[in-house]
């Protein structure tokens, strides 16, 4: 393979894509959407940013703002945590629409996240959202293809391929260059989408490990692979067919295949596989099993009553007025790390039957390099199901310490004696509402993410040697007259 | 003639494609639609065991305090899923279908969400109304984006002009071929959907109908006017292809995005925040206002007078009450944002037939946003229904026993409406016509 001739090729089929006027308005066109999509989606990310940053601010300080009071009435009141978004969410807004955005976290109770931006929208949201990455998985590689289905057929049709093999030019040198071509060609449409991804670099963000410029980085490799992939394929494709026409046509439906029906139909049969419960017996099953246990709210349960027992015995007294602390907050905190344990062994069920049901548009991701390039965008993103499974874990957790810590608070300080949380008697001072720690979001870790995606990013660079390979063995095989 | 045409036609591998892709597709998108259907019912059922279940054990626990019991129970408010629904999914899959509710603050229970996979939610679901908008027209363009390029590119056009006929005739003929092939595949389909889906041949499955064949009309339009401007094959291709892509797949994202980012629903977490701190305000206030502002509400329940000391049930529930009513405004404000929303999205859909078919499809199925606000709301009558009921037996302190549990069962909310067939389908008619208007103009010139 000579260096030189590839490399002239490649020049002389980006000069001749540009011959014809239409794709320089495509192109214009194109970086218009770009520019639009971003600055839109900066202004609702800020705008986004703005109301959660507010309402959580709001809710802290009607928290702060409560006199002193009875803890339970506290561990009632609860918080809310708002859902932080990722500033890449500009870039690819993966199932951001579709998550919740508010969840309210008190004593005893685990709420469910609501709010969801899909819930509050009409059919439209269906059709699905605008952003970059949308521009940059979908369109584009349509582009590639409208642009590159003729760059070997043309030649054949023409005739001009016997002249290249007369001038001592080999298949290698043409199928490479073409490529390479090519590939050129969609960096002049992806590369204004990469400059919008690293302008979102500078909005300063608060929330921990959003590590916005790794991410950004390594969103910037796997699309740069994605079109090396995408041009290789179809210059293969279009030297495999008979003309022009077969071609295009293999492309399109190749696009409609790969693109659309593969990724929906994966999910639609995930699904029919892997049905997951529904709130009513997700419910009945958490109720089922913690009656089994013994229900902290029933008087007469024998587990409860037996643990009543134990405790008399060891602070050898006869009723639970006299212990040295107060019993119903003690009851109330061995209830909860009861009902939150036996809720978060249900909740993981529920979330590995999400999982499976993902699993199998996420083992098609070795034979579709399409599935892999969306996973990789929207985890990178923080914008993905392993990100929201992490807030909703995250929410739980906090909402678990919060209830314990007014548990705590009503053991130490409110008298046994104490028959209601009601009035002025039996109160904790407002201090201590102040020093119960705010909720802090983090995004999971990058390598968690890598860790998490690490098939589809084994299936790019896999697939990029993939069609190297076929590159080569196919150009050995060819025959030009 | 026509014979020929028709045998030409099914030589094609184009065709066995298409039909073969339609069929298999058509065939997921039905199970599909009987799955969600059959998802939806169980939970039905289940609720209502559940809900038996339910007051049985709590009356058990607490039948000594008839306002603790209260503060436990749960009663379920149902919006069932008629079989339509399993043609036009819509928004039905992302918001709850059951609502479970106690007779406190309603605000803070009734946007509580189903347990749906949100990867689920985002890839769509693959139902009827997707093959419809999204897949018919891909097969009408690759059946008809060759029509006149490929005999002008074989050379056989100027044997079909030779022949002497209105060549124009002719290619009619050819897609009037194309058109029967999709009608009948439609209708292959939409039959299976009816019997696999029990659908009752009602108004709304006729509609639903009417819009489709609108949108397959529409689409031939589209095809017709491009192929009879004469380009070539891969020009036809290219142009159909985006046509349908901008149609199909940008412009509805766009808007969507559009009417999100226009009416942001920040009311949504100001209403939340509000109807808890209203409701748990109350316990460190003046009892009296709180019992001022109750009786104000409800002026039939001022003879239940307040205890002067310590906690009581009446108190209690005018307390929760007041999550309710002192939230009212912000709940307002987002119904309204929310109805914007939907007013706009409706007002640009008249321009874009995918637009307007998802809409009005999932209308008539009521799987639309506006039939779960209807359901929302059907739901606080319900919720106030309760507490009326209630409210008096509470105060009253009355025995448990002797309330008759039994009839407390999932009730179900109605709604008798059919969508106005004009107005779905008129806007669709109106661009279709004029798509073959202008294509009978051009007709004209280039032939």
């Amino acid at each position: 393979m000579k260096v030189q001739v590839v490399l002239l090729i490649a020049k002389q089929f980006f000069k001749k894509t540009f011959y014809s006027k239409g794709l320089l308005g495509l192109l214009a066109v194109f970086i218009s959407v770009i520019i639009y999509v971003t600055i839109d989606g900066w202004k609702a990310y800020e705008n986004n940013h703005h109301i959660t940053e507010h309402h959580q601010n709001k809710a802290r300080k009607s928290w702060e703002d409560n006199p002193d009071k009875h803890p339970h009435r506290m561990a009632h009141f609860g918080t809310f945590a708002f859902r932080e978004q990722h500033p890449l969410t500009i870039f690819d807004s993966g199932i951001e629409s579709y998550t919740g955005n508010a969840i309210f976290l008190e004593a005893h109770r685990q709420n469910t996240a609501n709010f969801s931006e899909a819930s509050l929208s009409t059919g439209l949201v269906r059709f699905g959202d605008l952003n970059i990455a949308m521009l940059l998985q979908l369109i584009l590689p349509l582009i590639v293809f409208f642009v590159g289905y003729s760059a070997i057929t043309s030649e054949k049709e023409n005739g001009t391929l016997k002249i290249y093999y007369t001038q001592g030019i080999n298949m290698k040198d043409i199928l490479f260059g073409k490529s390479i071509g090519l590939f050129l060609v969609s960096s002049l449409f992806f590369i204004p989408g990469l400059i919008a991804l690293w302008s979102i670099t500078k909005i300063q963000d608060d929330v921990s490990n959003s590590s916005i410029v790794i991410r950004t980085f390594l969103i910037t490799v796997f699309y740069i692979l994605f079109y090396l992939i995408l041009s290789f394929t179809t210059v293969i494709i279009s030297g495999k067919s008979t003309n022009s026409n077969r071609s295009l046509l293999t492309l399109l439906g190749g696009w409609l295949l790969f693109f659309i029906i593969i990724p929906k139909t994966s999910q639609v049969i995930g699904n029919s596989l892997y049905p997951n419960l529904s709130k009513i017996a997700f419910r009945a099953a958490v109720e089922e099993e913690v009656s089994k246990q013994g229900d902290s709210h029933n008087p007469n349960d024998p587990y409860f009553n037996g643990l009543k027992d134990s405790i008399l015995k060891v602070h050898n007294v006869t009723d639970v007025k006299e212990l040295p602390f107060n019993y119903s907050g003690f009851l109330m905190s061995k209830g909860e790390e009861q009902t939150a344990t036996i809720y978060n062994k249900q909740h993981k069920k529920l979330i590995d039957s999400y999982k499976n049901q993902n699993s199998i548009a996420n083992r098609l991701v070795i034979l579709n390099p399409y599935l892999a390039i969306k996973n990789l965008s929207m985890s990178l993103s923080g914008t993905d199901f392993n990100t929201y499974v992490s807030f909703l874990n995250q929410t739980e957790d906090y909402r678990y310490k919060q209830s314990q810590y007014m548990n705590e608070l009503q053991m130490k300080f409110i008298s046994n004696k104490a028959k209601s949380s009601e009035g002025k008697v039996h109160v904790v001072k407002k201090e201590y509402w102040l020093s119960a720690p705010q909720f802090s979001y983090q995004f999971i870790p990058v390598s968690q993410t890598i860790n998490n995606q690490f098939m589809a990013l084994i299936t790019l660079i896999f697939w990029f040697f993939i069609v190297l390979l076929i590159t080569v063995k196919f150009s050995n095989r060819f025959k030009i007259i | 003639m026509y014979k020929l045409l028709v045998k030409q036609f099914f030589r094609s591998k184009t065709v066995l494609l298409a039909f073969s892709i339609l069929l298999i597709l058509g065939a997921l998108s039905i199970a599909t639609g009987k799955q969600f259907l059959t998802q939806k019912q169980v939970a039905v059922e289940q609720t209502i065991e559940q809900q038996k279940k339910h007051i049985e054990t709590q009356v058990e626990l607490h039948k000594t305090d008839i306002g603790l019991l209260l503060y436990y129970l749960k009663f379920s408010f149902v919006k069932p899923l008629e079989p339509i629904a399993g043609i036009a999914i819509g928004q039905s899959d992302v918001n709850s279908h059951i609502q479970n509710v106690k007779i406190l603050n309603l605000e803070g229970q009734k946007y509580d969400t189903d347990l749906v996979n949100p990867m689920r939610l985002q890839v769509g679901n693959l139902d009827f109304s997707f093959l419809i908008i999204f897949l018919f027209p891909l097969v009408i363009i690759a059946l008809n984006f060759n029509l006149l390029s490929e005999e002008e590119e074989n050379g056989t056009w100027k044997m079909v002009s030779l022949q002497g006929n209105s060549p124009l005739k002719y290619l009619l003929t050819k897609l009037s071929i194309r058109f029967a092939f999709v009608l009948i595949v439609f209708f292959v389909l939409l039959t299976s959907a009816k019997i696999v889906l029990s659908i009752p041949l009602n108004a709304n499955f006729w509609q639903i109908t009417t819009i489709s064949l609108l949108y397959i009309v529409f689409w031939f339009a589209v095809s017709l006017i491009v192929i009879l401007q004469r380009r070539s094959s891969n020009a036809n291709a290219i142009i159909l292809l985006t046509s349908w892509l901008v149609l199909v797949v940008f412009l509805p994202v766009l808007v969507n995005n559009y009417i999100t980012n226009k009416y942001s629903v920040e009311e949504a977490f100001t209403m939340t925040i509000k109807q808890r701190d209203e409701y748990h305000k109350k316990w460190d206030t003046d009892k009296k206002a709180t019992m001022d502002k109750f009786y104000e509400h409800y002026p039939q329940f001022k003879h239940y007078k307040l205890q002067e000391k310590g906690f009581s049930w009446l108190w209690y529930y005018a307390m929760q009450q007041m999550g309710d009513d002192d939230s009212r405004i912000e709940r307002d404000l987002m119904n309204e944002k929310i109805r914007k929303r939907e007013q706009l999205g409706k007002n640009i859909a008249l321009f874009f037939p995918p637009l307007q078919v998802q809409l009005s499809m999932n209308s008539i199925a009521k799987t639309s946003l506006s039939d779960q606000m209807n359901f929302l709301n059907a739901t606080t009558d319900f919720h106030e229904k309760l507490r009326l009921d209630f409210y008096p037996k509470i105060f009253e302190n009355v025995s448990a026993d002797t309330v008759n549990w039994d009839q407390y069962k999932p009730e179900y909310f109605k709604k008798i409406e059919v969508a106005n067939i004009f107005k779905t389908s008129a806007p669709i008619l109106i661009i279709t016509l004029l798509l073959f208007g202008m294509s009978f103009i051009i007709g004209k010139k280039n032939f």
